[in-house]
C-alpha cells in the first residue's frame, strides 16, 4: 500500500492571539467547530422554550405564560431549533468533516465558507431581539402564515430578516460544499467512492441552493406587504391568501429534507462501523438520496389539504412515494446490520435510537398522506408528534451519534461511556414520554398551537405525561454536558482511529493539523481505510 | 475481560430496548380506550375506515420493521474479534424492498382516493346551508329562514345568526340525517372550522368560498375549535355543536325567531 | 490558501470560482421564479388584469391608473439587450488579450446599465399607481425593483472590473472575473426580457 505525500500549502501557521484566530479563521475545522458551538447553543436555548411551552400546557386552563407571550415562545422554540439549529448544525458537521472525508486540505472558498458561519450568530440575535421590542417576538409559528403574519408587530420583521441572513448563509454554503466535493476529491477518489455522509451532504446542499431563494422571495413578498403597503397577501387588492403557503411549503418540505438528510448520513457512517460491514447497497443508498431530494419538491402541498385550494390526489400520492426511497435506507440499513458483529458504543446507541424512532415518525406522516385522514389529522398534535418523531427522533439523535462518533477527531479526547449510555437513556425514555402521548392526544382532537384548553376537554393526563416527558429529556443533558467538562480536563489521547472507522478523516490525526493530511492512503473504493487495515498499511 | 463486561454490557442494554418499546406498545394499547373521535357523520365514518386500514398497513410495516432490527442487535451483536462476511449488497433485495412498499402504496392512494372522493361528493342535494363566519376570535352561524331544509318555508325571510363572544362559546345547532352544507368565510385571517367528531376540518380562507357538506347520523352535544393559528386568543375560539332531530331543531329555530319568521340576531348564551 | 495540490487533477473546464458563480446564479434563479410565480398567481386569481375592480373609492380619488407606458420601457430593453452585445466584445477583447478594448467596452456597457436605471426611475415616476395600489401595483414594483437592484449590483461589479483592468490586472489568459461578470449581466438581461414579456406585452 503506497500512500501519496501532499505538498504542504504555504501561508498556514500565522502565530496570532487565540481570540483574533477563532473570529478571523477561515479554517473549515474551526469554523465547523464555531457551528458547533453556536448551534448546540441555540439548542439549549430552543430547549428551555420548550419547557416553558410543555410547562404551561401541563394542566388545563393554565395561565402561567399567557395567550401573548404563549405564541411567541412557540414560534421562537420552532424558530430556534430549525433555522438556528438543526439546519446549521449539518453545516457544522459537513464543515469539519467533509473536506477530511474527501482527502481535501479545506473547503473550496474558505472565505466564503466565513461569511456563510458569521451570518448565523448575528441573525439569531436579530431573531430574538424581538422579545425587546414592542408587541414581542415574532408569533406566526415557524410557518409565519399570512395574512396573519402581515398585521404583526416589528418583531416579525426581525424574524423575516434573520431568516433571511440565515438563507443566504445557508445559499453560500451549499454552493461552497458542492464545488468542494466535485472539485478538492483525492486522487482515486471517485463520485461513487465519496462516503456516504458527503452524499448527503451533496443532495442537501442542492436542495439548499434551489429551496432556499424561494423562501427567500417569500419573505421578500412579506416584508414588502407588511412595510410598503404590498397586496401579494391580501385578498382585498388583489392578492391571494394562500400564496404564501404554496411558496412557503415549496421550500419548506424540502426544507425537511434538508434537516434530516446529512442525520441518515451520519447514521450511514455510524452503522457501518459498529457493526464491522460496510454500507449495504451503497449505490442504491445513494439513488434513494436522489429520489428523496427529487420527490421533495413535488410534495408540497401536502401541508395545505385543509385548504381547499391545492391538488388533493397529485399531492396525496407523492407524498406516499416518498416513503419508498426512505424505506430503501431503511433496508439498506438493516442489512448493513444483518450477519454483522454489532456493538453497542455510545454512538451506535444514538443510531440505533434513530433507526427505531424516525421509523415512527415516518409512518405516522404517512398517515397525512391519505388524505382524508388529514382532514381528521392536520393542526393537531398529531401532526406535532410527527414533527418530533422526525426531527428530534432523527436528526437529534443523529447529532448526538455524530457528535459522539467524531468528538475524538474533533477534540482529540473521547466521551464518558458511562455517561453516554445515561444519557442515551434518559433521553430515549424521555423522548417517548414527551411525545408518544401527543398522537394520542391528535387523534383526540387536540389543536396544535393552543396557549390552553378547557378542563372539560379530558387531555390533561397526556400533556402532564408529557411535561414530565420534556423535563426528562432535560435531564438527560446533565450527564451530557458533565461528559463534555470531563473530557475538556482530560489530555488529548485519542488515536488517528479509535473506532476503527472507513473513511479519510480517521487517517490524519486526532485533531488533525491545520493543512489536515500529510499524506493519503490509496483510495479504490468507499472504504478507504478497511483497505488499508486489511492491506496492513497505516501509521 | 472486556468481552464478558461488553456481553452483560449489550444484554442490559437490549433489555432495556425491549422494556421501552414494550412500554410504548401498552401505551398504544391504552390509547384505544381513552377518547378516540366518534365518527357522526356518513364522512366521518368512510374517513374512519380508511384510517383503520391506514393504521393495520402502518403496524404491520412498524412490527416488521422494528422487529428485523430488534432481532438483529440480538442475533448479530458483537461475539469475538473476527470480521464478519463482507457482503456489499444485493440487486434482488433492492429491487424487492423497492416494488414492495410500492405495491402498498399504490393501496393507500387507491383507498384513500375513493374515500376522498366520497366525502368531497357535494352532488346530493343538500336541504340547508349554513353560513359560518369565523373571525378574530369566535365565530358567527348564520342560518336563513328560507333555507332551513326539509320545514323550510321559501318565501320565508330573514335569518338566525349566532355570534359567540370572549365570554361565551357559541352553538351551532343542526338536524340529524339531513345533508348539510357549510359555508366558510372569513375576513380577517384564515382559520380552520375544525369539528373533531366529524374527523374533518376545513380552512376558512378570507378571500375563498370554502364549502363542505356532511350528513350526521347521531344526537348529541360535541364540540369545535378554530384549528388554525390565528392570533393572539386563537385557543379560545371554540363552539359547542348540538346535532338534534328535526323536531328539536324546528322547535329551536322559533325560538330563535319569536316563532313569528323576522330575523332574529343572537348573542350565544 | 485553498487545497492546491490535492486538487489539481479534477481540475478540467470551469474553474472552481467559475463553477461557484453559476451555482450562485442559479439560487438568483430560483429567487425570481418565486417571484414570478407570486405574479402568475395574481394573475391567474384576477377577473380582470389590470385588476381595476379591486380599487378602493379612496384610491380612485387620488387618481390612481393601472396601466404602464410601452415606448420608453421598450427602448431601455433595447439599450439592455445591447449592453449583453457589448459586454460580450469586452469578453471576446480579453481573451485576445486585448485590455484597451476591454476597458472601452466595459464603459460603454456602464453608460448602457446607468441609462436602463435611469429610464426606469424616469418611468417609475411617471406611473399612475404605487406599490400599495393593488397586486397589481406590488407585483410591478417588487419584480422591477428587484430586477433593477440587481441592474445596479452589475454596473458596480463592471465599475470593479473596469477599476481592475485600467489598474492593469486581466489578460487573455487571467479574466475569469470578467467573465463571471459577463454571465452576470446576461442573466440580468434575460431576467429582464421575460419581465418586459409578461409585465408589458402579454395582455
Ligand atoms: C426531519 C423532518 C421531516 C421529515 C424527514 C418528514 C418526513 C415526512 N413527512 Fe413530515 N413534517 C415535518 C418534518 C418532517 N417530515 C414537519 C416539521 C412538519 C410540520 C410542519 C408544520 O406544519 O409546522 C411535517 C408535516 C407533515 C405533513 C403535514 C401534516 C399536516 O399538517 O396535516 C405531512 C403530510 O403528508 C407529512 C408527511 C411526511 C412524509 C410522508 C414523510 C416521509 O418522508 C417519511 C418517509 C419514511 C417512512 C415512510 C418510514 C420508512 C419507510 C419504510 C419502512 C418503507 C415502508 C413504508 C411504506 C410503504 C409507507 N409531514
Ligand atoms: C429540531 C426541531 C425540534 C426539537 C429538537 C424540538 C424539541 C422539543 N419540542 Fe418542539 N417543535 C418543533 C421543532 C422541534 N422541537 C417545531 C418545528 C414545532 C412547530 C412549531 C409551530 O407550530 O410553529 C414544535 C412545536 C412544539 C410543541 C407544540 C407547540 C404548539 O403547537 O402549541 C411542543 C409542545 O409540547 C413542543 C415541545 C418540544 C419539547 C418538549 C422538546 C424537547 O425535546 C426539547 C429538549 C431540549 C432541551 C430541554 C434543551 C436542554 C438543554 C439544556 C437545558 C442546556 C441549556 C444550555 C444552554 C442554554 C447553553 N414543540
Ligand atoms: Cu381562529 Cu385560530
Ligand atoms: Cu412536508
Amino acid at each position: 500500500m503506497t500512500s501519496i505525500v501532499i505538498p504542504r500549502p504555504e501561508g498556514y501557521a500565522r502565530p496570532r492571539s487565540a481570540l483574533l484566530d477563532w473570529l478571523t479563521t477561515v479554517d473549515h475545522k474551526k469554523l465547523g467547530i464555531l457551528y458547533l458551538y453556536s448551534t448546540m447553543f441555540f439548542f439549549g436555548v430552543g430547549g428551555i422554550l420548550a419547557l416553558l411551552v410543555r410547562t404551561q400546557l401541563a394542566v388545563a386552563d393554565n395561565s402561567f405564560v399567557g395567550n401573548d407571550a404563549y405564541n411567541q415562545i412557540f414560534t421562537m422554540h420552532a424558530s430556534a431549533m430549525l433555522f438556528l439549529f438543526i439546519i446549521p448544525v449539518w453545516a457544522g458537521f459537513g464543515n469539519y468533516v467533509v473536506p477530511l472525508q474527501i482527502g481535501a486540505a479545506d473547503m473550496a472558498f474558505p472565505r466564503i465558507n466565513a461569511l456563510s458561519f458569521w451570518l448565523v450568530p448575528p441573525a439569531g440575535i436579530l431573531m430574538f431581539s424581538g422579545f425587546l421590542v414592542d408587541g414581542g417576538a415574532a408569533q406566526a409559528g415557524w410557518t409565519a402564515y399570512s395574512p396573519l403574519a402581515r398585521g404583526l408587530g416589528p418583531g416579525m420583521d426581525l424574524w423575516i430578516i434573520a431568516v433571511i441572513l440565515l438563507g443566504v448563509s445557508s445559499t453560500i454554503g451549499a454552493a461552497n460544499f458542492m464545488v468542494t466535493m466535485f472539485r478538492l476529491r483525492a486522487p482515486g477518489m471517485t463520485m461513487f467512492r465519496m462516503p456516504i455522509f458527503c452524499w448527503t451532504m451533496l443532495v442537501t446542499s442542492v436542495l439548499q441552493l434551489l429551496a432556499t431563494p424561494v423562501l427567500a422571495s417569500a419573505l421578500a413578498m412579506l416584508y414588502i406587504d407588511r412595510n410598503f403597503g404590498g397586496a401579494f397577501f391580501d385578498p382585498n387588492g388583489g392578492g391571494n391568501a394562500i400564496l404564501w403557503q404554496n411558496i412557503f411549503w415549496f421550500y419548506s418540505h424540502p426544507a425537511v429534507y434538508i434537516m434530516i438528510l446529512p442525520g441518515m448520513g451520519i447514521i450511514s457512517e455510524v452503522l457501518p462501523v459498529f457493526s464491522r460491514k460496510p454500507l449495504f447497497g451503497y449505490k442504491a443508498f445513494v439513488f434513494a438520496t436522489m429520489g428523496i431530494g427529487g420527490l421533495g419538491f413535488s410534495v408540497w402541498a401536502h401541508h395545505m389539504f385543509t385548504t381547499g385550494a391545492v391538488l388533493k390526489p397529485w399531492f396525496g400520492f407523492m407524498t406516499f412515494m416518498i416513503g419508498v426511497p426512505t424505506g430503501v435506507k431503511m433496508f439498506n440499513w438493516l442489512g448493513t446490520m444483518w450477519r454483522g458483529s454489532i456493538s453497542f458504543e455510545a454512538p451506535m446507541l444514538f443510531a440505533l435510537g434513530f433507526l427505531s424512532m424516525f421509523l415512527i415518525g415516518g409512518i405516522n406522516g404517512t398517515f397525512s398522506a391519505a388524505v382524508p385522514v388529514d382532514f381528521a389529522l392536520h393542526d393537531t398534535y398529531f401532526v406535532v408528534a410527527h414533527i418530533h418523531y422526525v426531527l428530534f427522533g432523527g436528526s437529534v439523535f443523529a447529532v448526538f451519534a455524530g457528535l459522539y462518533y467524531w468528538f475524538p477527531k474533533i477534540w482529540g479526547r473521547r466521551l464518558n461511556e458511562k455517561l453516554g449510555q445515561a444519557q442515551f437513556w434518559l433521553m430515549f425514555i424521555g423522548f417517548n414520554l414527551a411525545f408518544f402521548p401527543m398522537h394520542l392526544l391528535g387523534l383526540d382532537g387536540m389543536p396544535r398551537r393552543i396557549a390552553t384548553y378547557s378542563n372539560e376537554s379530558g387531555w390533561e393526563a397526556l400533556n402532564m405525561a408529557s411535561t414530565v416527558g420534556a423535563f426528562l429529556i432535560a435531564t438527560s443533558m446533565i450527564p451530557f454536558i458533565v461528559a463534555v467538562i470531563a473530557a475538556f480536563m482530560r489530555p488529548k489521547d485519542q488515536p488517528n482511529d479509535p473506532w476503527n472507522a472507513n473513511t479519510l478523516e480517521w487517517w490524519t490525526t486526532s485533531p488533525p493539523p491545520v493543512h489536515n493530511f500529510d499524506d493519503l492512503p490509496e483510495v479504490h473504493s468507499e472504504r478507504p481505510l478497511f483497505d488499508a487495515r486489511q492491506s496492513g498499511a497505516g501509521h | 475481560m472486556a468481552v464478558t463486561g461488553m456481553r452483560r454490557h449489550v444484554r442490559r442494554s437490549l433489555l432495556l430496548l425491549t422494556v421501552a418499546l414494550f412500554a410504548l406498545a401498552s401505551i398504544g394499547v391504552a390509547s384505544a380506550q381513552v377518547g378516540t373521535p366518534k365518527p357522526i357523520t356518513d364522512e366521518a365514518k368512510k374517513i374512519e375506515d380508511l384510517w383503520i386500514f391506514t393504521l393495520l398497513i402502518a403496524a404491520v410495516v412498524f412490527v416488521a420493521v422494528e422487529g428485523a432490527l430488534i432481532y438483529a442487535l440480538i442475533r448479530f451483536r458483537k461475539r469475538n474479534d473476527e470480521l464478519p462476511v463482507q457482503t456489499h449488497g444485493s440487486t434482488v433485495l433492492e429491487f424487492v424492498w423497492t416494488g414492495i412498499p410500492v405495491l402498498i402504496v399504490i393501496a393507500l392512494f387507491t383507498y384513500s382516493f375513493i374515500v376522498l372522493r366520497d366525502v368531497e361528493n357535494t352532488a346530493a342535494a343538500e336541504d340547508m346551508t349554513i353560513e359560518v363566519q369565523g373571525f378574530q376570535y369566535q365565530w358567527q352561524f348564520t342560518y336563513q329562514l328560507n333555507d332551513l331544509g326539509v320545514n323550510a318555508d321559501p318565501a320565508a325571510s330573514g335569518e338566525i345568526s349566532v355570534i359567540g363572544t370572549a365570554a361565551e362559546e357559541p352553538t351551532l345547532v343542526i338536524p340529524i340525517d339531513e345533508p348539510i352544507e357549510f359555508r366558510l368565510l372569513s375576513n380577517d385571517v384564515i382559520h380552520s372550522f375544525y369539528i373533531r367528531d366529524f374527523l374533518y376540518k376545513l380552512d376558512v380562507v378570507p378571500g375563498r368560498d370554502n364549502r363542505f357538506v356532511i350528513t350526521a347520523r347521531e344526537t348529541g352535544d360535541y364540540f369545535g375549535q378554530c384549528a388554525e393559528l390565528c392570533g393572539l386568543n386563537h385557543a379560545l375560539m371554540r363552539f359547542k355543536l348540538k346535532v338534534v332531530t328535526r323536531d328539536e331543531f324546528d322547535l329551536w329555530v322559533a325560538e330563535q325567531t319569536g316563532g313569528n319568521g323576522e330575523s332574529a340576531v343572537r348573542r350565544a348564551d | 490558501m485553498a487545497a492546491h495540490g490535492i486538487a489539481t487533477q479534477h481540475k478540467q473546464g470551469l474553474s472552481n470560482g467559475m463553477l461557484g458563480f453559476i451555482l450562485f446564479l442559479a439560487s438568483e434563479v430560483m429567487f425570481f421564479g418565486g417571484l414570478f410565480a407570486a405574479y402568475f398567481i395574481a394573475r391567474a386569481d384576477a377577473t380582470e388584469w389590470p385588476p381595476e375592480n379591486m380599487l378602493t373609492a379612496e384610491q380612485i380619488a387620488r387618481g390612481v391608473k393601472l396601466e404602464v407606458e410601452f415606448a420608453l420601457p421598450f427602448i431601455a430593453t433595447i439599450l439592455l439587450v445591447l449592453s449583453s452585445v457589448t459586454i460580450q466584445f469586452g469578453v471576446l477583447a480579453i481573451r485576445r488579450g486585448d485590455r484597451t478594448a476591454l476597458i472601452r467596452w466595459l464603459m460603454v456597457t456602464i453608460v448602457l446599465g446607468l441609462v436602463f436605471l435611469t429610464a426606469q426611475m424616469y418611468d417609475y415616476s411617471q406611473l399612475h399607481f404605487r406599490a400599495g395600489d393593488t397586486v397589481y401595483g406590488t407585483t410591478f414594483y417588487t419584480l422591477t425593483g428587484f430586477h433593477g437592484a440587481h441592474v445596479a449590483g452589475g454596473v458596480i461589479f463592471m465599475g470593479v472590473m473596469l477599476a481592475r483592468s485600467m489598474a492593469g490586472q486581466f489578460s487573455a489568459a487571467s479574466h475569469e472575473a470578467v467573465e463571471a461578470c459577463s454571465f452576470y449581466w446576461h442573466f440580468v438581461d434575460v431576467v429582464w426580457i421575460a419581465l418586459f414579456t409578461v409585465l408589458y406585452i402579454v395582455k
